[in-house]
């Protein structure tokens, strides 16, 4: 008798979480089904989910694959994400292994601060760093993205990394001195390798927040070749009286294809992050 | 020995000196920019030289009616959407975390909206509560819930609300991964515990779940809070602050001032504001947090 009450709650959560999720992937089975209807049927009455079946169609996709400026804003997008994971993941890990392992003048100071401008919205501070960017001429270029994007997630970055390398045992640092290795080898050796799965977590998410980061590119860049995807995105949103809502949703399938990539192949780092950086703030 | 000493600091500063001088020049100075340029008159009619006007740009802000409304949007969006996020995230969570199959795959079908970009899912969002889309049809034609198509995007509370929506919609997925996370440190025997001692699963919620959680729960409030602040894109693509400043926070607010009409120093003024009001808010919330624990 107790086993079957069991088995009905059991069976009442999953109908929730699947009707809960079927709710939430709601809108982006609509923005699929919409990239596939030929564009006169996108301002059709009756609006339909789904188009019919003979009314399939990948002119959207096709449209789009022939615009040469597409591979130009894909291109864009991968430079700058990848380059600003990678710079990222190098000056955060510096930064969190001698935070973590080393007492110099003001470090504490320096962390606490660190922290503190996580508490001021990225947005804010459009103004002075647009002042910046004319500045060092980095209006209207890419390279002009990516150190804001940097120093955008290395509070994040290096609290998260901070805490693996506080978990790392101090003694493998001590066997290396010992050995007569430096402050380098143990940084390369030691601190880098055995977090990886810490620095590959805070990865993904530094991906894609330079992936779909929208209002600091869409005030520096104008020029159509160096646009990032997003901007390439609401370019096309705004471009006409009337929206072409097939491309815009078949441009959007192109950049969450990425996206989708690198979050399902690293699942695994992704919750590891989660689990031990997060949760401990 | 004295020599590998010196090596020692040299290598740290090595290391330290790329990020510091990154999160240095595009991080601190922006912010300290800002509040230099918050103190003058700094617009497209000063561009070579700008005369110190001591709290003007602070008094103009506080004065405005437009920059009133976008804050008092901004206090309603983020009241509505924090907790909705949190309670909806935490739920789920505690229903994929007392099941044993397929906690995987919920849990990377619940984050698929964190993963989709602001502007993607905005566009969505705006096309699906067009006047003429989908959902009025649905509302109208199918349920008859109502007489006529609802104008969704062209009032404020109408356009609010299908960011609010949205907000609350990408939400769901962080939450429920991250307050997961801190259900699986919750310890097993707790729980056995309390049911030796005849805890409902309400009581139990109450007595074991949400103070083990409580630090993930602190966590959360205070990134979602200054998340709330940070709303632009959606606000931007969806109504564009129509209808005449409305539905405006008090991000896109700050931008139309310097990206359209160049008042930059009102724009610094207004940053300001906003981030001294989201340091308050943090500090309140640790506050509260830690005065419950004492209770």
């Amino acid at each position: 008798m107790k086993l079957t009450k069991k088995k009905i709650i059991h069976g009442l959560i999953y109908m929730i979480l699947i009707a809960g999720m079927l709710i939430v992937v709601l809108p982006m089975i609509y923005m699929i089904s919409t990239s596939l209807k030929p564009n006169g049927a996108l301002y059709e009455y009756p609006p339909k989910f789904f188009p019919e079946w003979k009314e399939i169609t990948l002119e959207n996709y096709k449209y789009i694959l022939e615009q040469s400026k597409f591979y130009r804003n894909f291109f864009n997008s991968i430079f700058v994400s990848v380059v600003t994971v990678v710079i990222a993941a190098f000056v955060s890990a510096a930064l969190a292994f001698c935070i973590a392992r080393f007492r110099f003048p003001g470090r504490n100071f320096l962390f606490t601060f660190i922290m503190l401008t996580m508490i001021i919205p990225g947005t804010t501070l459009i103004v002075p760093q647009y002042e910046l960017a004319v500045k060092l001429g980095a209006i209207n270029s890419l390279r002009g993205l990516i150190p804001f994007y940097v120093a955008w997630v290395i509070p994040y970055s290096t609290f998260m990394i901070k805490g693996f390398v506080e978990n790392l045992p101090k003694e493998l640092d001590e066997a290396i001195y010992i050995d007569g290795g430096s402050v380098f080898t143990v940084f390369f050796r030691i601190i880098l390798p055995l977090t990886k799965p810490g620095i590959a977590s805070i990865s993904i998410f530094n991906f894609l927040t330079a992936w779909e980061e929208f209002p600091w590119a869409n005030t520096v860049i104008n020029d159509d070749l160096k646009r990032t995807l997003p901007i390439a995105i609401s370019g096309f949103f705004g471009q006409h009286q009337f929206t072409q809502w097939g491309y815009v949703f078949a441009l959007s399938v192109f950049s969450l294809i990425p996206i989708l990539i690198v979050f399902i192949s690293c699942q695994k780092f992704f919750v590891a992050g989660l689990t031990t950086g997060g949760v401990k703030g | 020995m004295m020599n590998r000493k010196i090596s020692s600091k040299m290598q740290i500063g090595v290391l330290l000196v790329p990020g510091l001088l990154i999160f240095g020049i595009f991080t601190i100075y922006p912010i300290a920019k800002l509040f230099v340029m918050s103190f003058f008159k700094w617009d497209f009619g000063s561009i070579f030289e700008q005369p110190f006007i001591g709290l003007q740009n602070y008094k103009d802000v506080l004065t405005d009616k437009y920059f009133q409304t976008a804050f008092v949007n901004s206090i309603v969006y983020t009241l509505v959407t924090v907790p909705a996020q949190m309670i909806l995230g935490l739920l789920i969570a505690m229903l994929v975390n007392s099941i044993h199959k397929m906690q995987i795959g919920f849990r990377v079908v619940y984050y698929l909206p964190v993963i989709t970009s602001w502007v993607i899912a905005s566009l969505v969002f705006k096309y699906t509560f067009n006047t003429e889309g989908l959902l009025n049809y649905f509302l109208t034609n199918v349920i008859r819930l109502t007489g006529e198509n609802i104008r969704w995007l062209d009032t404020r509370w109408g356009g609010l609300s299908v960011a609010m929506l949205l907000g609350t919609w990408k939400g769901i997925g962080w939450n429920m991964v991250v307050f997961l996370a801190a259900l699986q440190t919750c310890p097993q025997e707790l729980y056995e515990v309390a049911s030796i001692d005849g805890a409902g699963s309400i009581r139990k919620f109450f007595s074991v779940t949400l103070p083990c959680i409580r630090g993930t729960i602190l966590f959360a409030l205070v990134m979602l809070t200054i998340g709330g602040f940070n709303v632009f894109t959606s606000i931007k693509m969806i109504t564009n602050g129509d209808p005449g400043h409305e539905t405006d926070t008090v991000l896109t607010w700050m931008y139309y001032k310097a990206f359209s009409t160049g008042k930059f120093g009102y724009s610094a003024a207004l940053s300001f504001i906003i981030a001294v009001v989201l340091a308050i808010l943090a500090a309140l919330q640790f506050r509260l947090m830690r005065n419950k624990d004492q209770n």
